[in-house]
């Protein structure tokens, strides 16, 4: 009997210890110096591979060394809240999007950056989602320009096409683009899990509802069952669903890319970054939605980042925040191509050429940050896949615009 | 005479069909599985329009070499972390389980049947009915993002069926030799390892292939329990290649496979164990 | 001499007996207290609650009046139908199709050569972790990757050679089909396992008689087979309502287009990990709706593998009964 016991006892602790000193291994700090700063981001790939250039120049200048960890923000919305509340934060400075920055800092679990960064240094409006009761809670890092319709130069030429610059001239060139053979649809619809929707339908509400209509959309001060934004919908959008201008939601990226490429559907509502997935970038032309009213907004994408209360580094943090505010730090990230400096005194020669362009169709618009972004949580799921829906079937305008509000 | 002779054709005709029907119906079974295999093995130009076009036709390993060293989430770390979990997932509640099942199919207590039906009925629990506690007992524990805490919770989440399943197998050996053991004064201890352990292995091994293919699969509380990048599963690396924002198919599918082939591999070669437990499970040991 | 033996038989154990039995019983239940027991409790408990205040079942009229969960347009204008319904539907397509499948299948494979590598195919879907499943469903349906939409066009049927993920119909009845390809292995298995059951002569004595193959199957197959039905009716109806990564894998958090393809457990997972701040009551609320169906449908089987052995259902419930009475 007693070494049966110890049998198992034996077994359960060698199995638990072998795992246990795995994990204590794996999760190791790497050994440095006294001063050191952990992030955490939600890049991967060849977009951490572009950040890191920044992490480094920030150990160059200060002699703090830094740990990267990428972790999805869809992730740590789940985590952190827990963790907050048990005192706890798994880095010094985290990357997650202003809404739920601005949540966690209502509840004191955000250390206030007021004084050590502020909008003097920034372009204006760039931390107005991540402030609240008179404090900065957050810092706003480069983000992306979700700026109109892309298009092939060489395809319009070969077609006798130009860009439209009223509704009915946008209209016309839909109906053209249906006459020429190989063109399935004129516009193709991005999907995926949903957001490429959400973007175009954004890009409709700032052009004729206006800067104003998608602020106080994004504020929740506006009802989407409000007659002005149904007819906006019913106006602009909903009869081009319902003509076939649009192609059925295909994913975006791939085959959706190729597909836009290959004039199949010749028109592309799409952020920036489009300009990097293409094979020549120098055949990309892009409009804005044509005619519209008086102040039009665009959608600035950009990266918020905020240094949890339970920092353990709160000092070497906080110079991390204010490096990121900086021009020198996001001329460095522009640098690499597809982002926008929200900081002001980035040099327009900083950026690649077609980020360049991109950059000046910002000027004379009011920059507005990403509607579902911002909101986020279970309206961001809803608002996708009711756009989904829409798309499907455009007659079901109302019940598609009531759902939404109902998740608000 | 006449009877057979005329009959043999019918049969033939018939056998024919009927190979026929359940060959094909076996091959169109696996279309799903052949869309994926070519799709990882092509670059995704050729096959982002349908995976059966095949012109151009330029196999690769390239997306399996993407998927396995990926930058994201590489497959070779989700596996080894996968192996990481599954094992001791499997083996403490076959341990735990068995003797547990033993109690049960051989000792009586008041209200033992009623104890046994609440354990057997937690096969019916949801995971999502736990999902929420158990996040917030494992963080105040520090055992979130950790591994451990993985494996007590699956070791814990397996105990009912391997309960089910043992004691139902027990219940099937001759209880003869156990008394004649506890007569000579043996323990129930070594009763149990002496007598019923060797005759029970080939139940255990049963255990060991279903639990631990049952472990390799979950995906909702590996999703729940581990959060950074570096702990990830194969199944949660399965979905952080399609990432918040992408559906990358070539890498996706190389993933989807790579994921597949050790449970894949575990039923070919312990088939018979499987099924067994399977059935031992669902009908009667 | 008496002594010893009434220790040992009789129901007065010896303390040390009494104490080794239990130490069988230790691990299994710290572990499934701690990590089974307690955290239903508490789901249970969290239900009744919004943040710190009772509120009865509050939680539950919210979640029944959400048109997530049932929505009342989906009667007249198609899916979306909400939640509970489209678990229902599951039920109701994937059930009978998936068990009828299986049984022609097994009842087929009997007198085929090569029948275990067929089988093997066929529980491939089983073996897959379920979100691969998920991810696989997807690309099968979607245009223009998957060649369900491309199948059917090339067929003259351009109203189903559309991408089944973008409409709410098609993605709906896409995946409830797919489900079943995944999960006709199981019945299969289970059906071919209980036909061995069955004693050759009893087939062989009915064809001496001169009884056709559908008077074989309606008269000693099918009857013989009924417990073996019970069994794979209730693990179908549990895995119905716990489907949750086939869900995500093919869609996103939101169950696709118009949350066409939501199903509760993916509400409750929504409620918990998505909504910003946390709905942990509402979540709980939606787990002890899914805990109250499987409970209900599981109530049925494992009250007859209590007793042990049943080959016919109604007599072996009548006779648990009775002894438990007797008790």
């Amino acid at each position: 009997m007693i070494k049966l016991i110890i049998a198992i006892v034996a077994v359960l602790v060698v199995s638990n210890v072998v795992t246990g000193l795995a994990v204590y291994y794996a999760s190791l700090p790497p050994v440095s110096g006294a001063k050191v700063v952990t992030v955490v981001g939600p890049w991967a790939g060849n977009e951490k591979d572009a950040f890191l250039p920044v992490m480094d120049q920030f150990a160059r200048t200060t002699g703090i060394s830094y740990t990267f960890t990428t972790t999805r923000q869809e992730d740590l919305q789940t985590s952190l809240p827990n963790q907050f509340a048990a005192g706890q934060s798994p880095a010094d400075l985290i990357f997650m999007p202003s809404a739920f920055i601005k949540t966690y800092a209502g509840q004191g679990y955000v250390t206030s950056l007021t004084g050590t960064i502020g909008p003097s240094t920034y372009k204006p409006g760039a931390l107005d989602q991540v402030t609240a009761n008179s404090a900065i809670w957050g810092g706003a890092y480069t983000g992306k320009v979700k700026p109109g319709f892309w298009y092939r130069v060489s395809f319009f030429q070969a077609h006798g096409l130009t860009p439209p610059t009223t509704w009915s001239q946008f209209t016309t060139l839909l109906a053209s683009l249906k006459g020429i053979t190989g063109v399935k649809n004129p516009i193709i619809s991005g999907d995926g899990v949903g957001w490429p929707l959400s973007d175009v339908t954004e890009h409709f509400i700032a052009t004729y509802g206006g800067a104003s209509m998608h602020q106080a959309l994004t504020a929740k001060t506006l009802k989407w069952t409000d007659t002005s934004v149904h007819d906006l919908f019913a106006t602009y959008l909903v009869p081009t669903l319902q003509a076939g201008d649009w192609s059925e939601p295909i994913t975006w990226d791939s085959p959706g890319v190729n597909l836009f490429w290959n004039g199949t559907y010749p028109l592309y509502f799409m952020g920036s970054w489009i300009t990097g997935m293409v094979s020549d970038p120098s055949d990309l032309g892009v409009f804005s939605l044509p005619g519209g009213v008086a102040n039009q907004g665009i959608v600035f994408a950009a990266d918020y980042f905020f240094v949890p209360k339970f920092a353990a580094h709160p000092v070497e943090a906080k110079r991390l925040a204010a490096f990121f505010a900086s021009a020198a730090a996001q001329t460095t990230q522009v640098r690499q191509g597809g982002h926008i400096a929200t900081a002001a005194g980035v040099s327009i020669t900083a950026y690649p050429s077609v980020d360049a362009r991109v950059a000046g169709l910002l000027t004379g618009k009011t920059v507005l940050p990403d509607l579902d972004d911002t909101i986020g949580g279970t309206f961001q799921t809803t608002f996708w896949s009711q756009l989904q829906l829409l798309w499907s079937d455009p007659t079901k305008l109302d019940s598609v615009l009531s759902t939404i509000q109902a998740a608000t | 005479m006449a009877g057979p002779v005329l009959r043999l054709p019918h049969i033939r005709l018939r056998t024919v069909l009927v190979h026929l029907a359940a060959w094909g119906i076996g091959v169109a079974w696996l279309i799903p599985f052949l869309g994926v295999a070519v799709v990882a093995f092509r670059p995704l130009g050729e096959v982002a329009l349908g995976w059966w076009n095949l012109s151009p036709f330029n196999p690769t390993l390239a997306n399996f070499a993407g998927a396995w060293g990926n930058s994201d989430c590489p497959l070779s770390m989700g596996i080894r972390n996968s192996l990481l979990v599954a094992v001791p997932s499997t083996f403490i509640p076959l341990m735990v389980g068995a003797f547990a099942g033993y109690g049960f199919a051989r000792y009586r207590f008041p209200g033992r049947d009623y104890v046994f039906l609440s354990v057997v009925l937690l096969m019916a629990v949801p995971q999502q009915m736990v999902a929420v506690p158990i996040f917030k007992l494992m963080l105040s524990v520090g055992l979130l993002n950790q591994f451990l805490g993985l494996i007590l919770l699956h070791s814990a989440w397996g105990i009912p069926w391997i309960v089910l399943f043992m004691r139902n197998f027990y219940r099937t050996l001759p209880v003869e030799i156990e008394e004649a053991a506890r007569v000579d004064g043996a323990s129930e201890f070594k009763t149990f390892y002496r007598i019923v352990l060797p005759m029970a292995l080939p139940a255990f091994a049963a255990v060991v292939v279903l639990q631990f293919m049952w472990v390799w699969n979950d995906f909702f509380f590996a999703k729940i329990m581990l959060q950074s990048t570096d702990r990830a599963v194969a199944t949660l690396c399965v979905t952080q290649l399609s990432g918040q924002f992408t559906r990358p198919w070539d890498l996706l599918s190389a993933a989807a496979i790579l994921t597949l082939l050790v449970p894949v591999g575990l039923y070919i070669v312990l088939q018979r164990y499987y099924i067994r437990g399977m059935i031992g499970w669902t009908i009667k040991g | 001499m008496g002594a010893p033996n009434r220790a040992r038989s009789g129901p007065a154990l010896s303390f040390r007996r009494l104490a080794e039995r239990s130490t069988f019983f230790m691990p299994a239940a710290i572990l499934l207290l701690l990590l089974v027991f307690y955290p239903i409790a508490t789901t249970i408990i969290l239900s009744f609650f919004s943040g710190s205040s009772f509120v009865g079942l509050g939680n539950y009229g919210a979640i029944l009046q959400d048109p997530a969960t049932l929505n009342p347009n989906g009667l007249s204008g198609g899916p979306p139908y909400g939640t509970l319904v489209n678990n229902l539907l599951w039920i109701v397509i994937h059930l009978p199709l998936s068990l009828f499948t299986g049984l022609v299948l097994a009842v087929l494979l009997q007198r085929v050569r090569g029948a275990s590598i067929i089988k093997s195919f066929i529980f491939l879907g089983m073996v897959t972790p379920l979100i691969v499943i998920g991810v696989l469903l997807g690309f099968t349906i979607e245009a223009p990757v998957g060649f369900v939409p491309a199948f059917f066009g090339s067929i003259g049927l351009p109203s189903l050679d559309v991408n089944w993920i973008a409409h709410p119909t098609t993605l709906l009845f896409g995946l409830i089909l797919g489900s079943v390809w995944s999960w006709t292995g199981f019945s299969t298995i289970i059906y071919s396992a209980g036909l061995t059951t069955i004693p050759k002569d009893y087939f062989e004595a009915a064809r001496v008689d001169g009884a056709s193959e559908w008077h074989i199957f309606t008269r000693i197959t099918w009857p013989l087979l009924r417990p073996v039905t019970l069994v794979i009716v209730t693990m179908s109806l549990l895995w119905e309502l716990k489907l949750f990564d086939i869900i995500l894998g093919a869609t996103n958090a939101g169950g696709g287009v118009g949350g066409a393809a939501d199903v509760l457990a993916l509400q409750m997972y929504r409620y918990a990990f998505v909504a910003l701040p946390p709905e942990a009551n509402k979540a709980a609320a939606v787990a002890c709706m899914l805990l109250l169906f499987t409970t209900l449908v599981a109530g049925f089987l494992f009250r007859r593998l209590l007793t042990g052995d049943a080959p016919k259902p109604r007599a072996a419930r009548r006779l648990a009964t009775s002894t438990r009475a007797g008790e």
